[in-house]
């Protein structure tokens, strides 16, 4: 599990997380929603030691966040995270080298799952050709957990279908994912719990089954409610 | 370990083509002053008889000579050198966060201690700088043999590498003739680009104020290894050997903390 326990974070004189809890659970899909600037991205950054906060507490299986954790939780950001000199080949090679749970094999597949061309250069790709290169990166390493901040941003559409397909998947289904997004709409069947930030605060958290069959609310109608009051 | 080297591997993989560029340069105009020297000189004593000499052509021609003669020209490409290497121990860290890719995400999130980041750049930056060292030295080879090759045996005279490294300033800093100096100029010089790494790593952590930090942070540095050398000498309280002492303390002092403090930022407080 991961716990994130009362994270505070100020940015440039602001509180930019403000007391922030929660727990993303190992086989299930954790999304956090909230509008631009809600503190997400820096959620996730926090968790992978990317950017100090200012106080709280998180915890991977019970352990701080450390060197060994890398082996166990792969972080997707909305940018590609190797070199742009780097052809894919080389990408992948630089992850195999470093990483004990890089997972070639996988690599290979989702190549030709994506279609990605292993020559081409990280630099010469395009946004959504991009996407599927950090998510074939972080899908490669045989983590429990996976974060992926706006997996689909500024994506077209056809590989909004690609990506969504991953997910279904069973590169999926074992792990424990968490992932950001302010455009629910392509993932709302894919999540199994929401997490609703607004103001560096969690205003919700609920399971989105249990919220369906009990209320009867999507996770839009649920958002409507906290967001447009 | 493993992953260090790979590190260190990395790094200069990065910087290869900068390097080859800065030897290239070095070469070319080392090379080419030396053989214009030495052909104008041969052609000046062919015209006035081999026996002819002036003050500023010897009677007989000797490899330092030509050293001395082309001196400009050695120590142009050695400046040139020395200022892309300090830049580059800059850029070094800025590279890694600028651009479409953020290249420092990944750093960061290897599965390796960040120490690691730190001592491979490091690492890399001491590998440059001997590498350009030893392809001096080549170079000097190279002209020795150029020198006997282009020189008639009858209007040349042999001499040492130490003599003619004695006749250009720049060579003198570079190869110092004592063990001892080699070790106080190159020591400095590792402490100095470890001083220079942690203030980008303070600017890198605090960003605005951090720039700020790490203004202060390098001026206290200087002013304290500066200090036994330039105000204690000044009072007759102290004893030579007491104030070279105090020196090589404050110099250990200052890597020590740049070290550890470079270490502890990347650790506890670098933010992408």
């Amino acid at each position: 599990m991961i716990e994130v326990v009362d994270l505070h974070k100020r940015y440039r004189g602001r509180k930019v997380l403000n007391g922030i809890s929660f727990t993303a659970e190992k086989g299930q899909i954790t999304c956090l929603i909230g509008i631009n600037g809600a503190g997400k991205s820096t959620i996730l950054k926090s968790i992978m030691g990317l950017t100090p906060p200012k106080s709280g507490t998180i915890r991977i299986e019970g352990n701080p966040v450390g060197p060994a954790m890398y082996e166990k939780v792969a972080f997707v950001p909305d940018h590609p995270t190797v070199r742009m000199g780097m052809k894919l080949s080389d990408g992948m090679q630089f992850m195999n080298d470093f990483y004990q749970n890089w997972n070639e094999a996988r690599a290979k597949e989702l190549l030709d799952f994506f279609k990605l061309d292993r020559s081409e250069r990280v630099g010469n790709l395009s946004k959504g050709t991009t996407a599927k290169y950090s998510l074939l990166l972080g899908l490669s390493q045989d983590t429990d957990y996976i974060l992926m901040d706006e997996p689909f941003s500024g994506i077209d559409m056809f590989s909004r279908e690609i990506i969504a397909e991953v997910f279904s998947s069973d590169l999926i289904e074992a792990r424990g994912v968490l992932l950001t997004t302010h455009e629910i709409d392509d993932m709302e069947h894919l999540i199994d719990k929401a997490i609703l930030l607004q103001n560096g605060t969690v205003q919700l958290a609920f399971d989105c089954e249990e919220m369906r069959t009990t209320e009867g609310k999507s996770v839009i109608d649920v958002m409507r409610e906290v967001y447009m009051g | 370990m493993n992953r260090y080297l790979k590190l260190v591997h990395m790094e200069i993989h990065r910087f290869r083509y900068i390097l080859a560029s800065l030897m290239a340069v070095t070469m070319v105009c080392q090379f080419s002053s030396f053989i214009l020297t030495i052909k104008r000189a041969i052609a000046f004593k062919a015209k006035n008889g081999m026996d002819y000499d002036d003050i500023g052509l010897p009677d007989i021609l000797t490899f330092p000579w030509v050293i001395l003669k082309t001196k400009e020209w050695f120590i142009l490409p050695i400046l040139l050198s020395v200022t892309v290497l300090v830049l580059y121990t800059i850029l070094i860290w800025y590279r890694d966060w600028f651009g479409r890719s953020t290249f420092i995400y990944r750093l960061l999130m290897l599965p390796s201690k960040r120490w690691m980041l730190y001592v491979s750049k490091l690492t890399a930056i001491i590998m440059f700088v001997f590498s350009m060292i030893a392809f001096q030295l080549v170079l000097l080879v190279g002209e020795n043999m150029i020198f006997k090759a282009m020189v008639p045996a009858e209007l040349r005279a042999d001499s040492t590498f130490v003599e003619a490294i004695s006749m250009n300033d720049a060579l003198k800093i570079l190869l110092p003739k004592q063990f001892e100096q080699f070790i106080y100029y190159y020591g400095l010089g590792i402490i100095a680009v470890m001083v220079i790494f942690t203030a980008v790593l303070l600017e890198r952590s605090f960003r605005r104020v951090g720039v700020l930090y790490a203004i202060a942070y390098f001026a206290g540095c200087v002013v304290l290894a500066v200090y036994p050398v330039s105000f204690l000498r000044m009072d007759e309280y102290w004893y030579p050997n007491e104030i070279y002492g105090m020196q090589l303390g404050v110099c250990l002092l200052v890597a020590v903390i740049s070290g550890c403090l470079g270490c502890w930022l990347l650790r506890k407080k670098i933010t992408v």
